[in-house]
């Protein structure tokens, strides 16, 4: 429709400032709660600040210096990649044999996918407590489970490497239904005629499932493995409840340390440094896994 | 029209339910005093009872008093509180939170208070002990005053010693006497490997979790009794990972390793109200919960054994800070002078189970009275004669304090040789100290 004689300028202009009195609450809010602390924070980096005092001493690069010389921060980032590497490949396959099979035709999937998905809304919180309990070496299921079998169970939370492996285990546990759902809304969305054109020249449930299920579901793939990738990274909340960062360490991941920096030992400079490091690290990886997949999406 | 009123009343909406949501009325004509603390819940009416008091014999100043849980909490909410000046006029601290809150020139000066219209004399400041006014200075400089002190005694279950045949009369008196009875007193009867009683609690947690520091509270008692020290007295160098600190971290060690201790579990007073667990390190603070938790069987508590080269157990306390952002300093000066009197701190120890600040309560024949008809408390105050105080670490204390924890627990969880874990650590907190003396400059 050609805008009428009478669309002067100022009533594009008028239009433009309502549509920014509309938005001003959601802009307001934003820059409130995001867009200044991301700005402040990169402000801080670059500055060593304790929250009490009314100052900030300039250090220039200090802190980013300090973290790539400071051994702790190595060994964290390390404990970071063990973890992404643990969580990520075994919760995307898991998620997704859990997708597929409740795709079929099955009794109970309802339930099924209810029981999977229900880890994803408790409290992080009371999953933690409620495993930490599990994980008890001398009380709890976990190793009473094992004793069933004839297994003596390690003092899981307790020793460096079952605690990392202890800590992987719940944190898939609670974020499987999530990456279910997804797969599952991937896998609903692949024609039946696929599937059917597959069957009349002979295929088998595994060639349907490796020529026809994983090509197509890429983008879901693709999407699945960023947002787990970030996600893992930026761990805090489990490994602070289940483990605390110990024993002596080993499950301590990059935003836990951040977490320190920053509120037990108050140098707010130094942790925005190191969050601002994760946040370059995360674009980059991000920008790697698109370029890798481009060509096969 | 319709549009304008419409958002005129979602606004007026917005508002009044900010309104609703303020505290309850102040009472008018008194002054209030805002008090934020951190005692537990079997504490709270012993506080309320005090606060009750004082308010009687001050009856124009009305004291709130608000829970704060304590540790990162406490800390983090007094940041916030200061900066965006909503900080309470009284607040509990521990001297580790004294440099931060200094250098934000948040807190007043006690002397300031002391030395004014309404304050105390030097005899009145020379009854309070020594230990606690250590602790509620920094750099020299008193910034808060101890409102109740407390120490470690050693708890014992007397059935357990009997059943073991061990003397209850004679708990262990130095560090031998103390491994060896809770060796005996560690059984796996079916050996199934599972342990149904363990002999000691030995407060080991992970140094990066919250209770790091508690670990090394109660470990310093221990270092102390070696003969050793924290720091220097020129905060030049930490001196832990010295012969003393090494003999009390092999002391740890073998208590850790001789009983197969493994978890780090942190309800010790559960476990010992279940007959699981013969003896621990505990506090005062505990008393008022034990007289109804521990019911049906015979325990006591006893001074702590004694170390190789001397007794020693560690003094700490709550104290109290008034924040320059407060609107009734004289007020709260009031509270705080009030709460130091002999028979005030008499009346909260008999109430609460926590020790007095001030020798002169000892003679307070309602005290002597309260000591003799209980001995398990008794035994706190007749400790406080050789509690000592940490030597306080000026700067970066908490992380030193995390260096220290974490030597504790890659010497008893990680199977480390304590002389090597103490001296990676002292090497981190050396390297820390050394940081600032070249800089210079405290921290901004």
């Amino acid at each position: 429709m050609a805008p009428s004689r009478t669309y002067t300028a100022s009533a594009r202009k008028k239009e433009g400032l309502s549509a920014l009195l509309f938005l001003s609450p959601t802009l307001v809010i934003f820059s409130t709660f995001v867009l200044f602390p991301v700005l402040f924070s990169f402000y801080l980096s670059f500055h060593q600040w304790n929250m009490f005092s009314a100052q900030q001493a300039f250090v220039g690069l200090a802190n980013y210096t300090r973290m790539f010389r400071d051994p702790e921060f190595w060994s964290v980032l390390k404990n970071t990649l063990i973890y992404t590497v643990g969580t990520v490949p075994l919760n995307m396959a898991l998620s997704l044999l859990v997708a597929y099979l409740l795709n079929q035709k099955l009794a109970g999937k309802k339930f099924l996918r209810t029981a999977f998905f229900a880890p994803v809304i408790i409290s992080p919180v009371a999953a933690a407590v409620i495993w930490r309990w599990m994980y008890d070496p001398n009380f709890g299921l976990v190793n009473y489970f094992l004793t069933l079998v004839g297994i003596k169970g390690p003092n899981w939370l307790n020793e460096p490497h079952s605690a990392m492996f202890a800590l992987i285990l719940m944190a898939v546990w609670k974020t499987l239904g999530f990456n279910m759902v997804l797969f599952s809304a991937g896998l609903q969305g692949i024609p039946d005629t696929y599937y059917e054109a597959a069957e009349i020249d002979g295929a088998g449930a595994w060639t349907k499932f490796w020529r026809i299920t994983i090509p197509l579901l890429s983008p879901t793939t693709f999407f699945i493995m960023v947002m787990s990738i970030i996600g893992s990274f930026q761990a805090f909340d489990v490994v602070y409840v289940l483990t605390s960062g110990g024993p002596m360490g080993a499950t301590k991941v990059l935003v836990f340390y951040l977490y320190e920096q920053a509120f037990k030992f108050f140098e707010m400079g130094y942790a925005s440094a190191v969050a601002y490091f994760l946040f370059l690290l995360l674009i980059v990886l991000t920008l790697l896994q698109i370029r890798l997949m481009k060509s096969k999406i | 029209m319709k549009k304008w009123s419409a958002l005129a009343f979602v606004l007026g909406l917005a508002l009044w339910c900010q309104c609703g949501k303020k505290e309850p009325a102040i009472t008018a004509g008194k002054t209030t005093v805002t008090f934020w603390h951190s005692f537990v819940s079997s504490t709270v009416p012993a506080l309320n009872e005090l606060i009750a008091k004082f308010e009687q014999e001050n009856p124009d100043i009305q004291i709130r008093a608000q829970y704060i849980p304590t540790g990162d909490a406490l800390i983090q909410k007094l940041i916030t509180s200061v900066q965006s000046k909503t900080a309470p006029d009284i607040s509990w601290v521990h001297s580790d939170y004294l440099e931060d809150l200094v250098e934000a020139g948040a807190i007043y000066k006690m002397a300031e208070f002391i030395d004014g219209p309404d304050g105390l004399s030097p005899a009145e400041m020379a009854q309070i002990y020594p230990a606690l006014i250590q602790y509620a200075s920094w750099r020299g400089t008193l910034y808060s005053l101890p409102m109740e002190a407390t120490n470690l005694a050693l708890l014992y279950n007397k059935d357990l010693f009997r059943k073991a045949g061990l003397d209850p009369a004679q708990p262990p008196r130095d560090w031998d006497e103390l491994v060896a009875c809770a060796k005996k007193l560690t059984t796996d009867t079916d050996g199934d490997g599972k342990q149904e009683q363990v002999g000691f609690f030995l407060p080991i947690f992970p140094a990066t979790g919250p209770l790091g520091g508690w670990m090394v509270w109660q470990w310093l008692p221990f270092l102390w009794q070696a003969g050793g020290e924290i720091i220097n007295p020129e905060q030049t160098a930490v001196l832990y990972d010295g012969p003393a600190g090494v003999a009390a971290l092999t002391l740890w060690q073998n208590i850790y390793q001789e009983l197969k201790l493994s978890t780090y579990t942190t309800d010790y007073d559960v476990a010992f109200a279940s007959q699981r667990l013969a003896m621990a390190l505990d506090g005062p603070w505990n008393l008022p919960r034990y007289k109804t938790l521990l019911q049906n069987f015979d325990w006591g508590f006893a001074p702590l054994p004694q170390g190789p080269k001397q007794k020693a157990t560690i003094i700490g306390g709550e104290y109290l800070t008034i924040f320059k952002q407060s609107k009734n300093p004289a007020a709260a000066w009031k509270f705080i002078k009030w709460i130091i009197q002999p028979q005030n701190q008499a009346y909260w120890a008999m109430k609460s189970s926590y020790l007095p600040i001030n020798r002169k309560v000892l003679e307070v024949p309602e005290f002597q009275a309260y000591l003799a008809a209980n001995p398990n408390f008794k035994v706190f105050v007749d400790e406080l004669e050789y509690s000592m105080a940490s030597r306080p670490i000026d700067y970066n204390g908490l992380q030193i304090t995390r260096h220290v924890a974490e030597a504790l627990e890659r010497a008893t969880v990680g199977k480390i040789d304590p002389a090597t874990a103490l001296r990676e650590s002292s090497a981190k907190s050396n390297a820390l100290l050394a940081a600032r003396t070249q800089t210079g400059s405290a921290r901004p």
